[in-house]
């Protein structure tokens, strides 16, 4: 008789999993690795705990939850929301408010992590707020339009944000207020900086992600994708840009002269059906990929195996987050499942 | 049959959105609080971007810049909301699903970037539809704004509704007189007369006007001359064709036509009859961007009359008329 391998053998077999009933936003585990949280549309963050135990459900949000990162500091998160809530959320189940913004909406987060100067940030409007690790504003940074995307660089020098018309990139440290400013026309929906802080890469709402190479000035167009890249990020290395928007995982080679005049690596394609999220693995160079239509993949950049992680199905992938040692994976749909899977060796 | 589509309209799963448009004073913040207190038992949430005024808090308010950009492709007119679609990405994450959405632009604000909004975006057309753009204008002052803006005549020309509203501080003959005006720009809207803009929401609200049921069904008198509009004013025209359309002819047509002159064409609506399709063929475009798909079937015995409508500025009635009545098959 013959086997047939089920794609869900390793979520059935190495994942611990739940319906939690609403639109899963984000995931993220928190900086030591020891749980992972999912922020929902309902505004509740759900925190996994190790093992197969009970997940505490925080009600953070009176709303919809809209971003979730790891805090800056130990067992934490901070998280945003459609009610203009900028909240630090404990493992313990304590969450207790940064700032609020009243009316407006709290879209993008972010964090630093560091022993003596941690950073926090949120992005309301025009504004991005930034925060010692404590909660206290240090400072606030005015752009020309709404704030898309938010990121801080491997370091937490600096902090860059992708709004119309480029990207803002502030010391996060200087006293003086002024952005080197980078700018390509149009709208540009999200960013990401290389590990060695060199290369700024926004997604572009004109299905195409621009990226600017700071050292030279360089301007780097990667066009071709049939839909919207909703997330991109680098290899820990730096080596490849791995990106969503297309039937497949796109890398773009940043290595040996690329991205300019080389193609991309397409992984993990062939059957037509969007990749909506993807999260580049913290130490290999591997990415996992989700996929419109509920499928999980991780995929191996060099020898180009690919490993599946979940069969469709259970709605399309919106969230994805490795743990900071890259052995487990958080997996979040718009129908609200949600899933943490163990990759680490028995 | 208008209401056959609505029906149609409301179970495609799609959230319907209504942009409401109007000078300042014309009383759109007097419109969307009567909406948003009568008891319909529906939930809405509402964007605007002047907060202050509103008077109702038990649905959800969203704050916005109304943030407009070119998009990147070489259009010069292909200019898009981003505001709006990151807010109608954020809403669509909330458990508690909306019965609509309406969006309240500024008074100096032309409409069609949101329009086109909702053509450009691909997770915004998974999710939503355009349903209806009603424009608020205020009888005693619409001849002066007229004279003195744009975006006056644009408002009228994007409407599919038009609440006519301060009827009672005219005479009939100025009404009529300012009727005629708006009737010039825009002849295939409804208009309702209004005081203090009570409209009942039945009327307003998922009413599937901008899905082009409306071209067909208010079909307004054709006793037109062939003139040239030579001036700057907003003008509408509507051609009709009796034998069936060759689509690949249409497409010709109509794509170097919104090339060429998509800056002067505000709005572009048409149901086409395609040779050999037992279905009705919608087409519609904002300025440059187009969008078409095939809705119900023509009914039986119904004549299948092809009709488009140009709503712009410099339209050339005799070179439109030949050029859609060459799309027929010879």
């Amino acid at each position: 008789m013959s086997q047939v391998v089920s794609a869900d053998q390793i979520l059935d077999t190495r994942g611990v999993q739940r319906e939690l009933g609403a639109f899963v936003v984000a995931a993220a585990f928190d900086r030591t690795g020891f749980a992972c949280a999912f922020a929902l549309g309902d505004g509740s963050v759900r925190i996994a705990p190790p093992g197969d135990s009970e997940w505490a459900s925080v009600a953070a949000h009176d709303g919809a939850a809209l971003a979730l990162a790891a805090g800056a500091v130990g067992r934490s998160w901070v998280s945003g929301g459609d009610d203009g809530r900028f909240v630090v959320i404990n493992a313990d189940g304590a969450a207790s408010e940064i700032a609020g913004f009243g009316m407006k909406w709290v879209e993008k987060v972010a964090a630093h992590a560091d022993a003596k100067a941690g950073r926090l940030a949120c992005a309301v409007g025009k504004l991005v707020h930034v925060f010692d690790a404590a909660g206290k504003r240090l400072k606030t940074l005015e752009h020309p339009s709404s704030v898309t995307g938010l990121v801080f660089d491997a370091k937490g020098k600096r902090i860059a944000a992708s709004h119309y018309n480029g990207a803002s990139v502030w010391f996060v440290g200087s006293s003086s207020d002024t952005p080197r400013v980078l700018e390509w026309k149009g709208s540009h929906t999200g960013i990401a900086i290389s590990p060695d802080g060199d290369c700024v890469v926004t997604a572009m709402q004109e299905n195409s992600l621009h990226g600017w190479r700071l050292s030279d000035n360089q301007h780097m167009r990667m066009t071709g994708y049939p839909s919207k890249t909703e997330a991109l990020g680098f290899t820990k290395n730096g080596k490849w840009l791995a990106s969503s928007g297309a039937d497949a995982v796109v890398l773009w080679p940043f290595h040996g002269g690329g991205p300019m005049g080389k193609p991309p690596i397409e992984l993990a394609g062939g059957d037509g059906v969007n990749c909506s999220t993807i999260a580049v693995h913290p130490s290999h160079e591997a990415v996992a990929a989700g996929f419109a239509d509920g499928l999980v993949v991780m995929a191996d950049i060099n020898s180009a195996r690919i490993l599946p992680v979940m069969g469709p199905g259970r709605g399309s992938i919106t969230a994805l987050a490795w743990s900071p040692d890259g052995t487990h994976l958080a997996v979040g749909t718009e129908t609200g499942f949600a899933a943490v899977v163990d990759f680490s060796k028995r | 049959m208008a209401d056959a589509q609505t029906k149609q309209a409301a179970q495609d799963g799609l959230v319907p959105v209504t942009v409401l448009t109007g000078y300042l004073g014309a009383g759109k913040t007097t419109l969307l609080n009567r909406i948003l207190s009568e008891q319909h038992g529906k939930k809405y949430a509402v964007v605007i971007n002047e907060f202050g005024e509103l008077g109702v808090d038990n649905d959800l308010v969203v704050d916005t810049d109304e943030e407009v950009f070119e998009m990147n492709n070489g259009c010069i007119c292909c200019t898009v909301r981003g505001d709006l679609i990151r807010i109608v990405g954020g809403l669509m994450k909330r458990r508690d699903k909306f019965d609509g959405i309406i969006i309240e632009t500024t008074g100096l604000a032309n409409p069609a970037p949101v329009a086109q909004t909702f053509f450009v975006d691909d997770t915004v057309r998974a999710k939503t539809r355009l349903d209806a753009v009603i424009t608020v204008v205020d009888a005693k002052h619409l001849p002066q704004r007229l004279e003195d803006s744009h975006e006056a005549a644009d408002q009228i020309a994007f409407a599919d509704v038009i609440v006519l509203n301060k009827t009672d501080l005219v005479t009939a003959d100025e009404l009529a007189a300012v009727e005629a005006k708006i009737r010039k720009i825009n002849k295939f809207a409804r208009i309702h007369h209004a005081q203090k803009a009570n409209v009942p929401i039945s009327e307003l609200l998922n009413q599937g006007a901008f899905d082009l049921a409306r071209v067909l069904v208010d079909k307004p008198d054709f006793l037109e001359n062939d003139e040239h509009e030579h001036n700057d004013d907003v003008v509408s025209m509507s051609f009709e064709a009796e034998k069936p359309i060759d689509p690949e002819r249409f497409n010709a047509w109509i794509g170097s036509l919104l090339a060429e002159k998509g800056q002067d064409l505000l709005r572009t609506k048409g149901i086409l009859s395609y040779v050999g399709d037992d279905r009705r063929f919608a087409f519609q475009a904002v300025h440059m961007i187009a969008d078409g798909d095939f809705i119900g079937p023509w009914k039986a015995g119904e004549p299948r009359t092809s009709r488009i409508v140009f709503i712009g500025r410099d339209l050339n009635r005799p070179q439109l008329r030949r050029g859609f009545e060459s799309c027929q098959v010879a």
